[in-house]
């Protein structure tokens, strides 16, 4: 009964974006406001009809009901309850209709805090948003229905939840990173519906801010979380794999990054116009171009959703629609836009498109790996990869510049400046910033490898200019804007993410060791014990744990249990690895297969500064954040 | 003026080419692809034969007596037994060398899980006298060593490895009159 009014209720959902597709743009063309002001309220009902198909949803997996096809094949009675709730968004079907969620929620949102806006530029916006929905709500009833029977028979218990999924990082990744991916169809929808208007001026600039800053601090948060859950449930340490997934998640990062700068630029200077209006679209088709990568199975990934082709021919009719529908109203529109802001070399909008370039160049780069070795085959040329390497070189390259360009760029003003006031400045913070590196390199780890150096190096770069900039700032005004602590945020969370990249990446040991119980080993001054083996078995695995004591000059650092389990009913085995986690450094041990002569195979790392990447990822979302908390952004809604 | 309405179409035009490959690309397997291991020597292993435990195999005792193909198989697995009398029947009619690498999923040490080679070699005797026996002998790979190193991500799957140890061909799926012919035969021929 509950999953057939969850299955009506997104009927009336897709009912209502028909209606907020076409109603207002009626209103708009006859002036009727009593049509264009049923925008808003349409889209509340959207909402509020896919919240409770949602928890429709919910509810049948939390009652084991497995009439419901979704359910038998993602969920077991076994499975503890906060699982059963992540399995609702751990298929396919049932990430589509959390991400309509989203969807409708931004929606939602949009109509409740835009009541300053011009009513004309707020229904288009609200109807371009109706656009999208219709397309995936129709996806979801034709293609991928989450509530589907099994009915007239049905099995007795479920299949269970991919072992993989069972983690807490994996409850909390998915929703953020579809928050992002979704919430830049609100940028999109505020560039498109300027664009119908033929109105870009620097106030739709100013309205988007928030907005894509909003969308874009749940990227960095969802990114930042996938790549902390891949490091400690798939039970090797890494946290990067340029996987294509990753990928598609990083594209529209890189882009909606550009984005967030070059808003600024147009907002502030009336620069940039149709160059931002262009990222708006990209960065959200990138995100669905992610999207279809991830469910179409185009491309095999550790992360591919069940493929299957008709879905596949769906997404993209879905994809050629948007994207080449916005790219051609683009391509119509924005060749008559005149930018009027005028800069010199040396200037803050130079600075910023630098830093455009940079981003873009960097999306080109994840772009062609991603997609090159698809077409390479589609033109016969045979199957190609494209690894780690091609990636890791071409950052190295792009990372330098942009590095450099963003310690010095919050310094220099709008319009144009002078070089010779940086002079100074910069020699110290070059200095400054070899001197410590080398420093502390060689004080810490004895040898001063050449990557780790720069990583850190860059850091420190950007880390000096930003309290240089942040002293002087403080003396000209009262207060700091809090805008300005936001983007100081972004900034030294990205120095973190620079030099924990650049230290793990080079100074990470690992060491593969046969063990009896009793028997030990050494790794980078920490000396490891095998104690035990404990039988651990949970609600829905049974597994072994090797207890490991830790310990540094004789004394206890911890002790950590790195488990092995067994997932009956899904008849896999997973590694769950024992992290003892710190600021400085994480050591991280996975219990590797028994050997014939009854001993164990264990992997023990030690990764120094492995953490600064997620703590530099939380750092610049939480710069994202507290944009949203700028007064400028809250008086202009108040002032209708 | 005309610059910048080209340089506005420029995206549009790009994405439609990317289209194109993605819809195509929507047609084709993406798991299909050349093999890493063709060109390449064959891993080294030495392990027991199923039958006769005391029997070592190891990479020259397969290639001494020329070009043979290697299938990767089990009693458990059924697309295996349809392709038994197809290969029972290239060993009959074209004198094709085949050996069997016996590929157990049950075995699972760290579980408790071992394989019962008893059964094992009673359910192989019974599968082969009904469907045709296609194997000079079989090497019983418990540990799945030689399988992982062979890059084999299930059952059945064949080698061709040549005289001089080298791999040749690698088919997933069943060997049947159609692979036969367009795939492996040429390069069969090619290694006697």
């Amino acid at each position: 009964m509950i999953p057939e009014l969850g299955n009506f209720a997104l009927y009336i959902a897709f009912t209502l974006s028909l209606l907020l597709s076409i109603f207002p743009a009626i209103g708009l063309r006859q002036n009727n406001i009593r049509l264009t002001s049923l925008a808003p309220n349409l889209s509340v009902g959207i909402f509020l009809f896919t919240l409770f198909a949602f928890g429709c949803l919910v509810y049948a997996f939390l009652t084991d009901d497995f009439t419901v096809l979704n359910v038998a094949q993602n969920s077991n009675s076994d499975l503890p309850y906060y699982y059963k709730i992540a399995a609702s968004f751990g298929s396919h079907e049932g990430s589509f209709l959390l991400w309509l969620v989203m969807q409708s929620g931004w929606m939602f949102a949009v109509a409740l805090l835009s009541k300053a806006l011009p009513s004309d530029m707020r229904t288009r916006i609200l109807m371009v948003l109706g656009w999208i929905c219709v397309g995936f709500y129709a996806y979801i009833i034709i293609a991928s229905n989450p509530f589907e029977t099994t009915l007239p028979f049905y099995p007795v218990d479920g299949k269970d939840l991919n072992p993989l999924l069972q983690d807490i990082g994996m409850i909390i990744h998915p929703p953020l990173l579809y928050m992002g991916y979704v919430g830049l169809s609100v940028s999109f929808a505020f560039a498109i519906a300027a664009l119908l208007s033929g109105n870009l001026d620097s106030t739709w600039a100013k309205w988007s801010r928030p907005w894509t800053a909003a969308a874009w601090a749940f990227l960095t948060l969802g990114i930042t979380i996938g790549s902390w859950w891949a490091y400690s449930e798939l039970g090797w340490g890494g946290w990067w794999f340029w996987d294509p997934v990753e990928n598609a998640s990083f594209m529209p990062w890189l882009i909606a990054t550009a984005l967030l700068h070059s808003l600024a630029v147009s907002e502030k200077r009336n620069a940039f116009k149709s160059w931002t209006v262009f990222l708006a679209i990209a960065a959200f088709s990138l995100s669905l171009l992610g999207t279809f990568l991830v469910r179409s199975g185009v491309i095999v990934s550790v992360h591919a959703f069940a493929s299957d082709p008709s879905r596949g021919v769906f997404i993209l009719i879905l994809l050629a629609l948007v994207i080449g529908g916005s790219l051609l109203l683009y391509s119509v529109r924005a060749g008559a836009i005149k930018s009027v802001g005028k800069f010199s070399t040396l200037s803050r909008e130079s600075m910023l498109w630098g830093n455009n370039v940079l981003l873009v160049a960097a999306t080109l780069v994840v772009l062609l790996g991603t997609l090159l070795p698809l077409v390479h085959k589609e033109i016969g040329l045979g199957t190609i990869s494209i690894g780690e390497p091609f990636f890791n070189q071409m950052f190295v390259y792009l990372i330098v510049p942009f590095a450099l360009l963003l310690g010095v760029a919050p310094l220099i003003r709008w319009k144009q400046d002078k070089i010779k006031s940086l002079y100074v400045p910069a020699l110290i913070c070059l200095l400054l910033s070899i001197g410590l590196s080398f420093s502390w390199l060689f004080l810490e780890f004895g040898e001063v490898k050449f990557f780790a150096f720069l990583g850190v190096v860059l850091g420190l770069w950007i880390t000096l200019f930003t309290i240089h900039e942040m002293r002087i700032t403080w003396r000209k005004l009262a207060k700091l804007p809090i805008s300005h602590v936001a983007m100081v945020c972004g900034h030294i969370g990205l120095a973190f993410v620079i030099a924990g990249i650049g230290l793990t990446s080079q100074y990470s040991v690992e060491r593969d060791v046969k063990m009896f119980t009793g028997d030990t080993a050494d790794l980078a001054g920490y000396n490891f014990k095998f104690d035990s083996l404990k039988k651990v078995d949970g609600p829905n695995y049974e597994g072994w744990a090797a207890v490991i004591s830790i310990n540094k000059q004789q004394r206890n650092v911890e002790t950590v249990y790195a488990e092995k389990r067994f997932y009956p009913v899904q008849r896999t085995t997973m590694t769950e690895a024992a992290i003892d986690d710190g600021f400085f450094r994480d050591i991280y041990v996975s219990l590797g297969e028994q050997l014939p002569d009854r001993s164990w195979g264990l992997r023990l790392y030690v990764k120094p500064y492995v953490r600064w990447l997620w703590i530099g990822g939380i750092v610049i979302a939480l710069g994202g954040f507290i944009t949203l908390f700028d007064k400028r952004y809250r008086r202009n809604k108040r002032m209708s | 003026m005309n610059n910048r309405i080209t340089m506005a179409a420029l995206p549009l035009i790009v994405f439609v080419v990317l289209l194109g490959f993605l819809l195509k690309g929507l047609f084709s397997d993406p798991r299909e692809r050349d093999s890493a291991l063709i060109g390449k020597p064959m891993p080294e292993f030495v392990l027991p034969d199923l039958m006769s435990p005391s029997v070592q195999h190891k990479v020259e005792t397969l290639i001494a007596d020329g070009p043979v193909i290697l299938n990767v198989w089990g009693t458990w697995c059924v697309t295996c037994q349809y392709e038994l009398p197809y290969l029972t029947k290239l060993r009959n009619e074209y004198g094709v060398r085949i050996v069997g690498i016996y590929y157990d999923q049950n075995h699972a040490p760290e579980f408790g899980q071992f394989s019962d080679i008893p059964k094992i070699r009673i359910d192989v005797k019974e599968m082969v006298a009904r469907l045709g026996n296609p194997y000079q002998y079989n090497i019983l790979d418990l540990d799945r060593n030689l399988s992982l190193n062979l890059g084999v991500t299930g059952a059945p799957e064949s080698f061709i490895v040549d005289s001089q140890g080298i791999i040749r061909a690698h088919h997933m799926g069943d060997v049947n009159e159609r692979v036969w012919r367009t795939y492996l035969a040429p390069i069969w021929n090619e290694a006697k």
